[in-house]
């Protein structure tokens, strides 16, 4: 079909719909995939209580949610995680700054960075424990590890793309290096930032919350496990939902925040 | 007088014969509006024009005059206008086999071979593997690449990558060659090499061509005869007949008849991209008066 | 000479940065010596060194490697199946691709190594948990990439296969998949990674397989050395799977 000069919709056709197709296509997908849920739940396909029925799990929510336990381990996460970014974060911005500021240490510390960036940090797991002990601190120094290097490899990048005009601008004036970084660095660098902090968030979130499934006595990642050990599917459910939610949310806050797209993926 | 001759025995199977004296090329009466956020805006204002077998039709026109939009229609890649375009008798409604598209942009498959690049067509076409490698070798060879059959694009110059695109629209026969701007990003003296290159496949297969073109020594140097176009809607202004002998080489492009045409469509170029530029600036301050 | 003199050599940055490496390693071992740092906490590094072949010979660290191997090429399969087909869906149907690629882009956001408990329940402590985790993993950024690849063709590139009159399943296969082949492999590469860094971290958490189950076994042990000799193989193990497959990515890359 030869292409059109403009593909404008008409005005009435776009009225006559009383939803848009994509919304409702949207809609569609989602009751298909409850009503296949609620199906085999029902059925018994799969062994004892893997799929529990969505009247189950919606039970399970409202009880977590009520549960004033719950959000004190919710807070402890919460605590783990936010103690976890503010180390990584900075520790990395920091190091980013270092090292997008001069060539010569960009090209010797880098490379170490990129390449030890893309491994599991939660091997590292054990060797926290010996330094941290098996309580929090652990679980933060888990996080602050993950969080560091998409942060400082953020910061890295953001750097180098700072215009060098600005740079100049900020020597012309005799600026110091405090003053270079928190007026003329920092803000140049919002996006990259940013960015860097979403995807810190997302990996600190998986650190934390996995040595919490490992190792822990609170905290989401030690209640998911405990519901796995009692086999309590509707409980585990439950959690898992709340904390995707939690997880995209946040990614999605931070960018609307920061004025980017909606989800940063990697 | 425009050198008409009569086609050559090629003819792509089972496309109709075009009859030796009628035109192979008949665009009537086009009309073309865009929905813009400025309004409407006609592109093409009743623009017709017709190609004889063998001819090397020019067309010429400021930036912003439809030249692109006039290829696209031609090319049956645009439709949503009023009018006809015929080749050979037959109706355009969408690409048409008749007719072969070269294109302003770099245009090769970067993961072809320059040879599996110019037996794009034949391969479509279903021709079997031997006889097809066999033509497209003939036609690499016509545009002075032989030597680079296994060559990757990303291998070879603008140029060069530009005569890779013009074999693999050749090695489809087209009865019609449609070019839109083909050495656009090339510097000028690979235009006059190119040029030279274009003239002497066009004198060899006898091609129709119609060249759309904003550069005025480019267009004399090839053409037969000349339409040049008025900015925005466009028209056609003017029918300059190019008597420059055949055939005929980039070194025609320092005689004084050359300079005379040249002379004489600039003229009649220069009012309507000066009234184009007039407009182009007026549409900028109106905009940044409305923010 | 200025430092951005010094940078320009080739050799000076590579030699700071593994020379500070080193220098950290033998300051450590010198502290440890020396008792400012405890012993039983961070083993000297000679005494991991000489871990490894220890290790390499008692805990079959090869078989090991195969396992995980084996796993990750699983994973990889089908994160290449139906991460490549995914792409594909989205790209011919428009209104799919409207409908639910954001959700998709969340998906990749998502912590989903998190489900590893369900999955643990849903096919027990197994190699199936741990394919079905990198696979899961995986999948999302190779579905975005193939369809990114597929949307990015150059617009003259389509217009060259309208010109010559191709049906839609020519112009998808002979024009649209080739262009967008480059893209589609930085999609592999990414589910590789993922789906690799996703095995290895739940088979050290469920205790079962090939590598991550050894720093598991060597940590519950108290084999301070052996956890941290296995640590590092690991680490040496994924950097050299980035670095390899960086490597072939860039190889394939030219015919861009």
């Amino acid at each position: 079909m030869a292409e059109a000069g403009r593909l404008i919709l008409p005005a009435g056709r776009a009225r006559r719909l009383p939803v848009h197709p994509v919304t409702a296509l949207r809609i569609a997908i989602i009751v298909a995939v409850l009503a296949t849920w609620e199906a085999v739940a029902a059925s018994g396909l799969l062994y004892r209580d893997v799929v529990p029925s969505l009247v189950a799990i919606s039970r399970a929510l409202v009880e977590t949610l009520s549960d004033k336990l719950f959000f004190w381990h919710l807070g402890t996460t919460f605590y783990e995680i936010g103690i976890a970014l503010v180390i990584g974060g900075l520790s990395g911005l920091a190091v980013g700054i270092a090292l997008g500021g001069s060539k010569l240490m960009e090209k010797a510390f880098e490379p170490l960075l990129y390449y030890l960036g893309p491994t599991p940090k939660i091997i590292f797991f054990p060797v926290m424990i010996m330094w941290f002990g098996v309580g929090p601190g652990s679980k933060v120094a888990m996080g602050a590890i993950s969080c560091f290097f998409p942060v400082a490899l953020n910061a890295a990048g953001g750097m180098r793309q700072i215009d060098k005009i600005l740079i100049r601008v900020g020597r012309s004036f005799r600026a110091n290096t405090w003053q270079m970084v928190t007026k003329i660095y920092l803000p140049a660098m919002r996006h990259p930032i940013i960015n860097g902090v979403r995807l810190g968030l997302g990996v600190a979130l998986i650190g934390t919350l996995l040595a919490e499934t490992k190792l822990s006595n609170r905290g989401i990642g030690f209640l998911v496990i405990q519901a796995y050990s009692l086999f309590n599917m509707p409980q585990m459910y439950s959690l898992i939902i709340i904390l995707f939610v939690i997880a995209i949310g946040a990614n999605a806050l931070i960018g609307r925040l920061g004025g980017l797209d909606d989800i940063k993926r990697f | 007088m425009a050198a008409v001759t009569m086609p050559s025995g090629r003819v792509a199977a089972g496309a109709p014969e075009a009859t030796p004296g009628r035109p192979i090329l008949v665009v009537d009466d086009i009309v073309k509006s865009f929905e813009t956020p400025d309004g409407v805006v006609t592109a093409i204002d009743h623009v017709s024009l017709t190609v004889a077998p063998g001819e090397f039709l020019g067309v010429i026109g400021p930036s912003g005059c439809g030249k692109t939009t006039l290829f696209n229609i031609i090319g049956g890649l645009l439709d949503g206008y009023q009018g006809t375009v015929e080749v050979a008798g037959e109706r355009v409604r969408g690409p048409h086999p008749s007719i072969g598209m070269i294109f302003q942009e770099e245009s090769t498959f970067p993961w072809r071979t320059v040879i599996d690049n110019v037996a794009f067509p034949l391969e479509i076409a279903g021709v079997p593997k031997a006889e097809r490698y066999e033509k497209a070798r003939h036609f690499v060879a016509l545009v002075g690449l032989d030597g680079f059959e296994r060559r990757y694009p990303a291998e070879l110059s603008g140029g060069m990558r530009q005569r890779v695109s013009m074999a693999r629209t050749l090695a489809a026969t087209p009865k019609i060659m449609l070019m839109d701007e083909p050495f656009a990003s090339l510097d000028e003296q690979t235009r006059l090499l190119l040029g030279d290159k274009v003239l002497q496949i066009q004198q060899q297969l006898r091609q129709t061509t119609l060249l759309i073109t904003h550069n005025i020594t480019e267009a004399v140097q090839l053409s037969d005869r000349i339409l040049v176009m008025t900015y925005r809607p466009g028209k056609l202004k003017r029918m300059v007949e190019i008597k420059l002998p055949r055939p005929r080489t980039s070194e025609s492009v320092s005689s004084e008849a050359f300079g005379r045409y040249v002379a004489q469509i600039w003229s009649d170029l220069r009012e309507e991209a000066s009234r184009g530029l007039r407009d182009d600036e007026a549409q900028k301050l109106q905009r940044s008066e409305q923010s | 000479m200025s430092t951005a003199t010094l940078a320009k050599n080739r050799w000076l940055p590579i030699a700071l940065g593994l020379g500070s490496l080193v220098a950290v390693i033998v300051l450590v071992e010198a502290l440890i010596r020396l008792g400012w740092i405890n012993r039983f906490i961070v083993p000297m590094p000679s005494e991991i060194f000489l871990a490894f072949p220890r290790v390499v010979r008692e805990e079959d660290v090869v078989s090991r490697f195969l396992l995980t191997a084996g796993e990750a090429f699983s994973a990889s399969i089908l994160v290449t199946l139906f991460g490549v087909a995914g792409g594909v869906l989205l790209h011919q149907f428009r209104l799919l691709r409207q409908a639910t690629e954001t959700w998709v882009a969340a998906m990749a956001a998502a912590p989903l190594v998190l489900i590893y408990p369900l999955y643990l329940v849903i096919f027990g402590r197994s190699a199936t948990t741990i394919v079905m985790m990198g696979f899961t993993a995986g999948l999302a950024p190779t579905v975005l990439k193939t369809l990114e690849g597929l949307s990015s063709t150059r617009r003259v590139l389509i217009n060259v296969g309208r010109s010559f009159n191709l049906t839609r399943s020519q112009q998808f296969w002979k024009i649209l998949f080739p262009a967008a082949l480059p893209t589609i492999f930085v999609g592999l590469r990414l589910g590789l990674i993922f789906a690799l860094i996703n095995i290895v971290g739940v088979e050290f958490l469920i205790n079962f397989g090939g590598l991550g189950q050894l720093i598991n076994e060597l940590a519950e042990r108290y084999d301070l050395a052996g956890t941290y000799a296995s640590i590092c193989f690991v680490i040496l193990v994924s950097v050299c799977v980035f670095v390899l497959t960086e490597r072939l990515e860039r190889w394939l890359r030219p015919v861009d």
